[in-house]
């Protein structure tokens, strides 16, 4: 399926994730070179390479080179595999580094993909395994991936010694649908996931406490529930953290987290991460802006047909990630102010024309 | 200061039709003025290369944008909590005058 003559050509180790993911989608090779040239410590990270294994295994036919320095890399995407795999993080990033990008793939895999990823579930860099479970999984609903969706957190990890482990189920599909996302609705209710491990189960009483007393001014449907992991499931380090969502009667969903942070006490981080989620909610649109970019992708992706959503301003990632997709898919946006005159934060209305993209791994099967 | 000018701004041109890294786009920084600080008081015959037009050269490929705590900070303000209630069902819609 790989179309032969292009391949695609980055600099730098940013953006290395979403990058991949255009190159295996597209079918296209693709060249990454400059990655820490001038570092101390130059080429791949340890867990960049985990995750080029990962994609390796998710995938079937993918070869991959990696310089002798390893700043530079040539990806020779293969076809999306799916089926059952399993894999160990490395302690430097959290699960969601290597979930997120296996998010966007895996629909448009031969088989379902039943991912088992073990280490640290929740820490302040990438998205949490329970966001990921509320915020994510959802958004791909948008899009007609729904049935046999799910994220199991089997047990919990912190940062630094994890020993958490997740279970990714996502079906297959043959086309995305064309989203029409135009109406932010109104926040009709919020829930929120306490949860603490190897501290005191007060701790999570203590977040749920703190961030009513910010939340609870605007709606009553407020439902924060403690999710409580003993023994074994808890992991091998201690921690807490509080995830927060809002979701609007038109289905859109904010969200926002605060993790842990030592000497800071469970109330001041449920109040960051009710505060999170009330500047969220400001910024408004669609879409929160952890998420731009996968709704943006599966934009391109639906059917041939315009489709257009609402959103707040681009995140650094947002702007990079619609310039790749130009490169790859030669698909751009276009980005217009929903209403030039409204006060407040800025809300524009994405819209493109979907490239009609089959999941043509499916049909070999 | 900028929000009179982030109305104004040509997203789809900034995007696509631009030389500007994702940072300058959004800090509307049209004159990229890369401040290279070189140290040069050293008599090392190996020096360490530092990058200074890409002085963010390791910040990680991360999903949730840290959020500076002045921005959290400003969410005490009753104003400003209230400034939102309309964004909720049980607000009053002020969106229709």
């Amino acid at each position: 399926m790989a179309q032969s003559g292009s391949f695609l050509q980055f600099s730098g180790h940013h953006y290395l994730r979403h990058r991949l993911v255009l190159s295996v989608l597209s079918g296209k090779a693709v060249k990454i070179d400059k990655i820490r040239p001038d570092d101390k410590n130059p080429g791949l990270r340890d867990y960049e390479i985990s995750f080029l294994r990962l994609l390796e295994r998710v995938t079937n036919g993918t070869v991959i080179e990696i310089s002798v320095t390893g700043t530079a890399i040539l990806v020779k995407p293969g076809i999306i595999a799916g089926g059952s795999v399993s894999h160990d993080c490395p302690l430097s990033r959290s699960i969601g580094y290597f979930l997120e990008p296996i998010v966007m793939l895996a629909p448009f895999a031969k088989r379902p993909l039943n991912l088992t990823l073990k280490g640290i579930t929740t820490d302040d860099k990438d998205l949490s395994a329970d966001i990921i479970r509320t915020v994510t999984l959802p958004h791909l609903e948008f899009f007609g991936i729904s049935d046999g969706l799910e994220l199991r957190i089997k047990r919990r990890g912190s940062s630094p010694l994890g020993g958490g482990e997740v279970q990714f189920l996502c079906p297959i599909v043959k086309q995305v649908k064309t989203l029409n996302f135009v109406d932010p609705g109104k926040i009709k209710r919020i829930r929120g996931i306490a949860h603490a491990v190897r501290v005191s189960p007060q701790f999570s009483n203590r977040m749920i406490e703190a961030s009513r007393s910010v939340l609870n001014r605007y709606i009553p449907d407020i439902y924060l529930y403690s999710d409580v992991y003993k023994g074994e499931d808890s992991g091998k380090s201690p921690g807490y953290a509080l995830t927060l969502l809002a979701e609007s009667t038109t289905s859109a969903l904010h969200c926002a987290e605060a993790v842990s942070q030592a000497g800071v006490a469970p109330e001041d981080i449920a109040l960051d991460a009710a505060r999170g989620l009330l500047r969220e909610v400001q910024r408004g649109g669609c879409v929160d802006q952890k998420h731009q970019t996968l709704v943006l992708l599966l934009m391109v992706l639906g059917s041939e047909d315009v489709g257009r959503c609402r959103m707040a301003e681009p995140t650094e990632r947002t702007i990079q990630f619609l310039r790749d997709v130009k490169a790859t898919f030669g698909t751009s946006f276009k980005i217009v102010p929903v209403d030039p005159l409204s006060e407040g934060p800025t809300q524009l209305l994405y819209s493109c024309y979907g490239t009609g993209y089959v999941n043509t791994n499916r049909s070999l099967a | 200061l900028s929000s009179r000018r982030t109305k104004r701004k040509d997203w789809t041109k900034l995007i696509y039709s631009s030389n500007l890294s994702p940072g300058q786009v959004l800090r509307d920084d049209t004159t990229s003025s890369s401040g290279i600080d070189v140290d040069e008081d050293e008599d090392d015959f190996f020096t360490v290369k530092k990058s200074g037009a890409d002085a963010d050269a390791e910040t990680l490929d991360m999903t949730k944008v840290p959020v500076p705590a002045d921005e959290l900070q400003k969410w005490e303000d009753e104003e400003l909590l209230d400034s939102i209630r309309h964004l909720f069902i049980t607000g009053v819609n002020n969106d229709q005058d």
